[in-house]
């Protein structure tokens, strides 16, 4: 397979680019137009929501990296048989909805849950409710966010040379020690990043707020929209708090941006015989017993449920099959055009020297954070309603807003897109050159064509290509 | 005197074990030299204990060094970089060789002391990340100055050098190696620097130690 020639690859990109600021703009024009026209006066509290909302987000920030930087603390000093079967595990947090864990919260925290009835049978009592309301919100959300933010974090920590961890060993430094003077320089960097994505993942959250909200006091913006349109069709109401959303998602990236963006570069982990003193260990065991319940048990919850007697039954409803086929398709071709789009993005990008043109190339990164899924529907919704299209135009319009940009949770596929983007000017100065110095080792070492292609720019591709099939998949299917 | 006997290690899934045998004396530098992927580093690796061998011994005026944990050798280390932690000032980067519990007062003197010793005086209270190559290798003997360790191991620690600071740093190793009595090992690919330091050879071919 021989790449495009340059000048395609740069034009394919900006017109895509184009295209992705095209649709965002007819989105948002659609939610103003609406705006514009919407006479009736809304009861919506926007200034309760935004709060409610941001405390909720800021939360479950300041816990998500809490609990991530605990786990991967733990998960990078440990040894033992099954730990990359557990990273693994708790990497799939990535993949799991939203929807999976709210509803495993609920069965082991709810009402009827696990807790409270072992509770009744051994104290006589149930131990109340716990799952509802901001506490279940939180708890839903530090379980996602923070296994999210483990993996970013224990991929810094298993980049750390293995030069700076045997000076440190050598020195006989303490767990703390160890913690503050190599841990934390190579993590300080990273967090803001994370802190701001996995604010804009809580501050958009759907599913885990409409489930375990527990009434209109702990509402979010993205929930409100929801009950807006479907259920008080107020859509005044609902235009204003899209475009409040996109207001301070936008303000979010933004600082975000400003700010180190997230690493996704996945170092090789320094085989270490380094441990920390046996209280660091008991410490590091017990966080990790924890987190391994408190994300493992809402999983298994659902999967035994999920097992149990209703799936026979489950399984020989029609519309069941038709759902998963829906999902399944609807997620394929959303990872397909996420994958295609982003590698035509980053290749466009790469073969560019101009550094304004490579800036704007990567705006599109930042289209699917800042206009959130619910205001991207709400706004089709509108167009669609505005058009006077046929319902069956719904299906590729859904498929569109989906993978014309990534998600924030996976800003991943980007990210990727950016990592091909630093690898491939490598590359295309030789192309540029043309039989310049560059191009005859080019020649003789990669023969130019696919054959340049895979060992340059090819070892970045198959894990974090494997990862984004998945990730654009899972986005699709919330 | 520091002595390897027989000493084996095989990373896993290769047939055929590294076999290193040397003796190191006090106030002496000695010398490893090898092509790269030759095995250079696994010997100091094993050194600081940082591998665990097979078989053989390691010994030190006669006490087995193998039982012991790297940080409970009596070893310091010197590597080409990530001598120095970055973000902390020349200083802090020397007290981390006194004990956890030393009086502040007495840091302050000791860090002091051991600038002046490399001829760093008064950079105490820089940045590790604003000092120049030569200048970080510098800090990083004082701090092996305060470790007070009697093997200190060098790994390729010139390669990043130029010429000039290259020569100053050689001398200042050989110099602190004879006033200090230390065991010092060298590994380099560089034969200028072993041909400048080196009171015993050794060479690594095959996967074996051999004196030159």
């Amino acid at each position: 397979m021989t790449l495009p020639p340059r000048p395609l690859r740069i034009a394919t990109a900006c017109l895509l680019a184009l295209a992705i600021a095209g649709l965002i703009a007819l989105v948002l024009w659609s939610i103003l137009a609406a705006a514009t026209d919407a006479a009736v006066t809304s009861r919506i509290d926007i200034p309760h929501l935004l709060r409610m909302t941001s405390i909720q987000a800021g939360l479950t920030t300041v816990l998500s990296l809490l609990v991530g930087t605990a786990l991967a603390w733990s998960l990078n000093r440990l040894r033992f048989p099954g730990r990359d079967l557990l990273v693994a595990f708790f990497a799939s947090a990535i993949v799991t909805p939203g929807m999976v864990v709210a509803f495993g919260l609920l069965a082991i925290w709810g009402r009827n849950g696990w807790i409270n009835r072992a509770a009744e049978a051994v104290l006589g009592f149930p131990l109340g409710n716990p799952a509802y309301g901001l506490g279940g919100i939180l708890f839903a959300h530090v379980i996602l966010d923070g296994a999210f933010a483990a993996r970013i974090i224990l991929a810094r920590l298993d980049a750390i040379p293995a030069a700076r961890l045997k000076t440190g060993q050598s020195l006989a430094l303490s767990a703390w020690q160890r913690f503050t003077l190599i841990d934390w320089p190579a993590l300080r960097g990273t967090l803001p990043g994370l802190g701001a994505i996995i604010f804009l993942l809580a501050f958009t959250s759907f599913p885990i707020v409409l489930l375990l909200g527990g009434g209109p006091a702990n509402q979010t913006l993205e929930v409100a929209i929801y009950a807006a349109v479907r259920q008080d069709f107020d859509l005044a109401g609902a235009v204003r708090l899209a475009l409040t959303q996109v207001a301070v998602c936008s303000v979010v990236i933004l600082a975000a941006s400003a700010l180190a963006p997230v690493p996704t570069a996945f170092g090789p982990s320094p085989a270490t015989t380094w441990r920390d003193e046996l209280a660091s260990r008991l410490l590091q065991w017990l966080v990790l017993a924890i987190a391994t319940l408190c994300f493992g048990l809402p999983l298994l919850s659902v999967l035994m449920d999920g097992l149990g007697a209703g799936l026979g039954s489950l399984l020989a409803q029609p519309s069941f099959w038709w759902s998963l086929l829906t999902s399944l398709l609807i997620g394929s071709a959303s990872a397909l055009l996420t994958l295609l789009l982003a590698l035509a993005l980053a290749l466009g990008r790469g073969a560019t020297g101009s550094p304004p043109l490579r800036t704007l190339l990567g705006i599109p990164a930042y289209a699917y954070l800042a206009v959130p899924a619910v205001v991207l529907s709400l706004g089709f919704f509108l167009l669609v309603r505005d058009l006077g299209l046929a319902p069956a135009a719904a299906a590729p319009a859904v498929v569109i807003p989906r993978s014309h940009c990534p998600h924030p949770r996976q800003a991943h596929p980007l990210a990727w897109a950016g990592r091909l983007a630093a690898v491939l000017p490598r590359g295309t100065a030789a192309d540029r050159q043309g039989s310049g110095r560059h191009a005859r080792p080019r020649f003789l070492l990669f023969a130019g064509g696919s054959g340049r292609h895979r060992p340059i720019w090819h070892p970045g591709f198959p894990n974090p290509a494997a990862a984004d099939v998945p990730l654009a998949r899972r986005l699709s299917q919330q | 005197m520091l002595r390897v006997d027989e000493l084996c290690f095989a990373y896993p899934g290769t047939a055929e074990p590294y076999r290193f045998s040397l003796a190191a004396a006090p106030s002496e530098i000695t010398a490893v030299s090898g092509a790269s992927g030759s095995g250079k580093s696994t010997l100091l690796d094993l050194l600081a204990g940082f591998l665990t061998p097979t078989s053989g011994s390691i010994t030190l005026d006669g006490q087995q060094l193998v039982p012991l944990p790297p940080e409970q050798r009596p070893v310091s280390l010197l590597l080409q970089s990530e001598s120095l932690f970055e973000h902390l000032s020349a200083g802090r980067n020397i007290a981390l060789g006194l004990p956890a519990r030393t009086p502040k007062a007495s840091v302050q003197q000791q860090v002091e002391a051991a600038l002046a010793e490399v001829g760093l005086s008064g950079i105490g209270a820089q940045p590790a990340a604003t000092l120049s190559g030569g200048q970080k290798q510098r800090v990083a003997l004082a701090r092996t100055l305060l470790r007070a360790r009697p093997v200190l191991l060098l790994d390729e620690p010139f390669s990043a050098l130029d010429d000039q600071t290259r020569a100053v740093i050689r001398d200042l190793v050989k110099t602190l190696t004879i006033r200090h009595g230390w065991h010092t090992i060298l590994v380099s690919h560089h034969n200028d620097d072993i041909l400048a330091l080196a009171s015993r050879r050794y060479h690594l071919a095959d996967r074996k130690l051999v004196a030159d």
